[in-house]
C-alpha cells in the first residue's frame, strides 16, 4: 500500500560510539605494524627506493579516496542533491582523511627538502640524462639539457612543497568547513546553513578542479618528469570519484551490517551509488582509453616512452588486467538493475573496484622505479604499506566520526532523501 | 444531412474511470488487480505517482535488454566494418582498401575504437528511442481516449484507470460495476471510430514526394560518376578558396575573383617568399661529405643535371639545357659512401622508409605496381588521363645503375617522381638504396643461372599464357618505352616473373650501361616534355 512519508531519522542507533573508540585504537595499531613491517621487509627488498616509491603509490591511493569524498560532498550540495543526504555524512568523514595526508605527505615532502632524488629524479640536476634510453638518442642532449633547465622553473622542491601546503589548506579548509557547518545543522536544523554550502560549492568546485590538477601533476605526473600528458588530471580524477563512491558504498554497507543507521540508507540509495559507480567505471575507462590513444597514434619519443615502459613484458599483463578488470568486466558487472540493488554483489564490487584503482595507481607509480630495467617487484612492501595506511586512514574515520551522528540528522532535505525511491 | 445516414461504426475498446486522487486511483489499481484479476489496464496520471506500475501489474520493459543486444551487435558491426575496409581484400564485389599508407599497419585495432564506440553509441540510441516508439505502439495518429472531453484534464489534475476490453475477465456491465465500488467518480465507454481508416491521402502524398527527393541526391552523384566536366567548380565560400594573401612562390595577393594583382614584390626576383642566402646550412643538414651528401665521386668534373630542383610546383629554370640530347653522365658512386655501413640494421631502415615512402607507386617489392601507380594506370587505359608509368625497380636500366645514381634518383626525383630530399634525411636515402639493391639481388638469386631464351622457355612457359612469354620476350630489349603500350603490359597481373627473365636476359648486355642510361634519359625528357600535361592527373 502507499508508504506512510518519513520525515525523520528513525534508527535506532546512528553513532559509531564504542565500536569506534576501539576501531579507532586497532587502526592505529595496525597501521604502526605494518608501515614498520613494509619498512623492514624493504631492507633486503630495494631499499629506500622502492619504500618511498611504495608509500607514494598508498598516499596517493588513499589521497584520492579522501579527495573523491570532498568532490562528492561538494557536489551534493552544489546540485541541491536530495537523495544522497543520508550518505553525504559518511563522505564527509572520509574527506576529513586529508588531515590524516597532510601527515603522511611529511615522509616525502622532508627527504625532498633534505635533497632524496631516487623518489622524484628532478630533485637533483642532471636527471634529463636519465631519459638516454628511453628516447633512444632521438632528442639530442643538448635539447634535453636546454628542457631540463627549462622545466627546473616548475619542478623544484621549494615549489612542491608550497604548492601542496595550498592544496591542504584549500581542501582542509573546505572539508572542515562542511563539516563543522552540517554537525551545527545537526543542532539547529537552520536552512540557511544547507543554503550556504550550496552557494559556496560552486567557487570551491573551480578551486577543487585547480588544485587537483597540479597536485595529480606533482604527485605521479612527474615521476617522468619528461613526460606529459594533459589528460593526467582527469585520468587521476575519474580514478579518484570512483574509488571515493566505491568506499562510501563500502563504509555505507558496514556500517549497516553492524546494527546501525539501518533504516535511513536504503536500497534506493545504493541503486544511485551503483549507477554513479557504473559511470565512473566508464568514464574512466573512456578517458584512460583516449589519453593511450593520443599518445601511441601521434607517437611522439617523449610522450610514448611512458606506455611503452608499461608494454614491456613484466607490465603490460597489469595493463591488460587494468582494460578488462578496470573497465570491460565492471561495465558489464554493475549494468544491470538487479545486481545494482543487490547489497552483497555491491559489497563485491565496492572491494572489487578499490582494488582495482589500487592496481591503477600501483600502475602509475611503480614502473618509474625500475625505469632502467623495466621489472615488476611482487608487491609484497605496497601491500604491507596498503593495509597499514588504511589502518590510519580506518582510524581517522572513527575518530570524525567518533560520537557524532553518521546521517545529517536535521537537514531540511532529509525527508526527501528518506522517502527516496528510484524509478 | 448525410451524416445521419451513415451509421458510425464503433468498436468499444474499453471502460474509462475516473478518480480524484491519486491515492484512490492506487487503491483502485490494486483492487482491479487483484480482486478484478485484469491485466490489460493502463493508468493516467498528470504527473508520476510512485509505486503505479506496480499497483497496475506493469512488468519492467524489456528495452534495456533490446538496447543491449543492438549495442553489442553494433561493437561487432563496428568491428567487422573497419576490418572489411581497411584490411579485409578477399571480395571480389567490393575489393575494400587494403592500401598501404606510409608504411602503417592496415588493421590496428586502438586506432579502430573511436568508430567502434561511435557506432555503438549511436546504435543505442537508436534502439532505445526506437524501441521505446515500438514498444508503445507509437506513432500512433489518433487515440480514441482523446475523443473523450473528461480525458482532457488528464494533463491537469485529473486520475484515470481504463480497462481494456480485450481483458479476458473484461464484462461491459460487471466491470462498470467494480469500478464504480472501487471508487471511480465517473465510468465511461471509450469507442474507437471504425468508419474511416484510411491512411490520409495528405501525409501520404507528402511521404512519396519525400522519397522521391531523397532519391534524388544518390541519383545525383550516380550520374556523376566518372564524368568529365567543362563547367567551372561551384565555390560555396568564395573567399576561402580566393585568400586575400601572399603564397610563397607567387608575386602578390590573390584576389576574389582569382586573379593576381599587380604589387610590389616582396621581395627580388618576383616572390613573396625570401630567398634563401647563399651558404645557408639547415640545422641537421650534413654538410662537408659531397660523397654522401650528393652521390657523385669526388673526382668528378660532369655537372649534375638532375640537381636542378624539379618539383611539380616550380618548372626548371635550365630548361634549354634539359633539351640536350644524352646529357652527360656524372660520375657516379658504385660503392657505399664511407661512413654508411651496410649491415641488417640499415636494411632495416631502408626496409621501413621503402614502406613509407617508395612503396605506394613502386610497390612493397619494387615492382612499380604501388596502388597509386595502379590506379593511375587504370585511369590512363580509359583515356581519362596521362600517366608516365612508374618504374621497375627490377628494370634492367635500373638494376645496372649504381648506388650514387640511384641516391640521386631519390634526392632530386626524376620524370614525375619528386624530389624525397625534403622528407628523407641523407642516411635514410642511403638506408633506401642498400634496401632496393638488396631486393634486386633477391630478385635475380634464387635463379639458377641460364641462357635468357632457354629459361624463358623451359621454366615458365609451360605455366604461362602464350601472350605473356611473347610479352616477356618483347620486354628483353632494354629500350624503355614510355606510354600506353609498356602500361598494357605492366598493368597485367601475372607478370611476377617478366623482371626475372628481363634480367637474366639482359645479364651479358649489364656492362653496357652507357646504353642503358641513355635510354633512360631518353625517358626523362619525354616525361619532362609530358609534364605540362600530366599535372592536374599525377598527384
Amino acid at each position: 500500500m502507499h508508504k506512510k512519508r518519513r520525515e525523520k531519522v528513525t534508527s535506532p542507533v546512528i553513532t559509531l560510539g564504542d565500536d569506534g573508540l576501539k576501531l579507532r585504537w586497532i587502526g592505529l595499531v595496525v597501521g604502526v605494524i605494518f608501515i614498520a613491517a613494509a619498512f623492514i621487509v624493504s631492507i633486503p627488498f630495494g631499499g629506500f627506493q622502492r619504500f618511498s616509491h611504495a608509500y607514494l603509490l598508498n598516499f596517493c591511493f588513499y589521497a584520492s579516496i579522501a579527495l573523491g569524498s570532498l568532490f562528492f560532498v561538494a557536489i551534493l550540495y552544489l546540485t541541491r542533491a536530495g537523495w544522497g543526504v543520508t550518505l553525504r555524512r559518511i563522505a564527509e568523514y572520509l574527506a576529513m582523511g586529508l588531515i590524516l595526508m597532510l601527515v603522511l605527505l611529511l615522509p616525502i615532502v622532508i627527504p625532498m627538502f633534505l635533497g632524496y632524488d631516487d623518489l622524484y629524479i628532478w630533485n637533483a640536476e642532471g636527471w634529463s640524462k636519465d631519459y638516454a634510453v628511453p628516447v633512444e638518442g632521438s632528442v639530442d642532449m643538448h635539447a634535453t639539457e636546454k628542457m631540463e633547465k627549462t622545466k627546473s622553473a616548475f619542478l623544484n622542491s621549494g615549489r612542491f612543497i608550497l604548492f601542496n601546503v595550498v592544496y591542504f589548506a584549500i581542501w582542509i579548509a573546505a572539508a572542515t568547513f562542511f563539516l563543522k557547518t552540517s554537525l551545527k545543522q545537526d543542532a539547529t536544523g537552520a536552512k540557511k546553513i544547507s543554503l550556504r554550502n550550496q552557494a559556496i560549492s560552486a567557487p570551491f568546485m573551480i578551486l577543487f578542479a585547480a588544485t587537483l590538477v597540479f597536485a595529480s601533476f606533482d604527485w605521479e605526473m612527474t615521476l617522468e618528469p619528461l613526460w606529459f600528458s594533459t589528460m593526467f588530471p582527469v585520468y587521476f580524477f575519474a580514478g579518484s570519484v570512483l574509488g571515493a563512491l566505491s568506499m562510501i558504498v563500502l563504509v555505507a554497507l558496514m556500517i549497516q551490517r553492524s546494527g546501525r543507521v539501518t533504516a535511513e540508507i536504503t536500497i534506493d540509495h545504493y541503486h544511485d551509488m551503483a549507477k554513479l559507480m557504473f559511470a565512473f567505471v566508464f568514464f574512466w575507462g573512456y578517458i584512460a582509453f583516449s589519453q593511450f590513444m593520443l599518445i601511441w597514434y601521434a607517437n611522439l619519443p617523449e610522450e610514448s616512452f611512458w606506455f611503452e615502459m608499461r608494454f614491456k613484458p613484466e607490465w603490460v599483463g597489469i595493463s591488460v588486467l587494468l582494460l578488462f578488470g578496470h573497465v570491460l568486466i565492471p561495465f558489464m558487472g554493475i549494468m544491470a538493475r538487479t545486481v545494482r540493488r543487490n547489497k552483497n554483489f555491491l559489497l563485491f564490487a565496492s572491494i572489487y573496484l578499490l582494488l582495482m584503482h589500487w592496481i591503477d595507481h600501483w600502475w602509475i607509480v611503480m614502473p618509474s622505479l625500475t625505469r632502467e630495467t623495466g621489472a615488476m617487484y611482487f608487491p609484497i612492501v605496497e601491500v604491507l604499506l596498503m593495509i597499514g595506511m588504511g589502518g590510519l586512514f580506518m582510524s581517522s574515520f572513527c575518530y570524525w566520526a567518533g560520537d557524532r551522528p553518521l546521517v545529517p540528522v536535521k537537514d531540511p532535505w532529509l525527508g526527501e532523501a528518506l522517502n527516496y525511491e528510484n524509478a | 444531412m448525410t451524416q445521419s445516414n451513415t451509421e458510425k461504426e464503433t468498436r468499444l475498446v474499453g471502460l474509462l474511470a475516473q478518480f480524484d486522487d491519486p491515492d484512490s486511483l492506487m487503491q483502485a489499481c490494486e483492487s482491479a488487480r487483484v480482486d478484478g484479476g485484469y491485466t490489460r489496464m493502463d493508468a493516467f496520471t498528470p504527473f508520476p505517482v510512485h509505486g503505479i506500475d506496480q499497483a497496475i501489474g506493469i512488468k519492467r520493459t524489456i528495452l534495456p535488454f533490446i538496447v543491449l543486444f543492438v549495442g553489442l551487435n553494433a561493437c561487432l558491426g563496428g568491428i567487422v566494418l573497419q576490418w572489411y575496409t581497411n584490411a579485409a581484400s578477399f571480395s571480389p564485389i567490393f575489393p575494400g582498401y587494403d592500401f598501404r599508407i606510409s608504411g602503417k599497419p592496415t588493421w590496428s585495432l586502438p586506432a579502430n575504437v573511436p568508430v567502434i564506440f561511435e557506432i555503438i553509441v549511436l546504435s543505442s540510441a537508436f534502439a532505445a528511442f526506437f524501441g521505446m516508439l515500438i514498444l508503445n505502439k507509437l506513432p500512433r495518429l489518433a487515440n480514441p481516449l482523446h475523443r473523450i472531453s473528461r480525458f482532457k484534464r488528464v494533463t491537469n489534475d485529473r486520475f484515470f484507470l481504463m480497462i481494456e476490453e480485450r481483458d479476458d475477465n473484461f464484462d461491459l456491465e460487471q466491470t462498470r460495476a467494480q469500478l464504480n465500488d472501487w471508487g471511480a467518480v465517473e465510468v465511461e465507454e471509450v469507442n474507437e471510430d471504425m468508419t474511416d481508416r484510411k491512411f490520409p491521402a495528405v501525409i501520404k502524398t507528402a511521404l512519396i514526394l519525400l522519397l522521391v527527393v531523397l532519391m534524388l541526391p544518390p541519383v545525383l552523384i550516380y550520374r556523376a560518376r566518372g564524368m568529365v566536366s567543362r563547367s567551372p567548380r561551384l565555390h560555396v565560400v568564395p573567399d576561402m578558396d580566393w585568400q586575400l594573401k601572399y603564397e610563397a612562390q607567387e608575386i602578390g595577393p590573390t584576389t576574389l575573383e582569382g586573379r593576381k594583382v599587380e604589387t610590389e614584390y616582396l621581395f627580388p626576383g618576383q616572390s613573396a617568399a625570401q630567398k634563401q642566402l647563399i651558404g645557408t646550412v639547415s640545422r641537421d643538414e650534413i654538410v662537408g661529405d659531397s660523397e654522401l651528401t650528393t652521390g657523385i665521386a669526388k673526382d668528378n668534373t660532369v655537372p649534375n643535371l638532375n640537381a636542378i630542383p624539379t618539383s611539380r610546383y616550380q618548372e626548371p629554370p635550365g630548361g634549354e639545357q634539359k633539351k640536350q640530347e644524352n646529357p652527360p653522365e656524372p660520375k657516379w658512386l658504385t660503392k657505399f659512401p664511407e661512413s654508411i655501413t651496410v649491415n641488417d640494421q640499415l636494411l632495416a631502415r631502408g626496409r621501413e622508409r621503402f614502406n613509407i615512402y617508395c612503396s605506394v607507386c613502386h610497390g612493397i617489392s619494387g615492382e612499380g605496381d604501388g596502388f597509386v601507380n595502379k590506379r593511375a594506370m587504370e585511369l590512363a587505359l580509359t583515356g581519362k588521363s596521362e600517366w608516365t608509368e612508374v618504374k621497375n625497380l627490377h628494370d634492367p636500366t635500373i638494376v645496372v645503375q649504381p648506388v650514387g645514381k640511384i641516391f640521386d634518383t631519390i634526392t632530386h626525383g626524376r620524370a614525375t617522381m619528386g624530389p624525397y630530399r625534403d622528407q628523407i634525411d641523407v642516411n635514410d636515402r642511403w638506408a633506401i638504396v642498400a634496401y632496393v639493391k638488396a631486393l634486386q639481388e633477391l630478385k635475380l638469386t634464387p635463379k639458377p643461372k641460364e641462357d635468357a631464351n632457354s629459361g624463358d622457355g623451359k621454366t615458365d612457359g609451360g605455366k604461362k599464357a602464350d601472350g605473356k612469354k611473347a610479352d616477356g620476350g618483347k620486354k628483353v630489349e632494354p629500350k624503355v618505352t614510355a606510354g600506353k603500350g609498356d602500361a598494357a603490359k605492366k598493368s597485367d597481373p601475372n607478370k611476377k616473373s617478366d623482371p626475372n627473365k628481363k634480367s637474366d636476359s639482359d645479364k651479358k648486355e649489364d656492362k653496357k650501361s652507357d646504353d642503358a642510361s641513355k635510354t633512360e634519359n631518353g625517358k626523362k625528357e619525354d616525361s619532362a616534355d609530358s609534364k605540362k600535361e600530366n599535372k592536374s592527373d599525377d598527384g
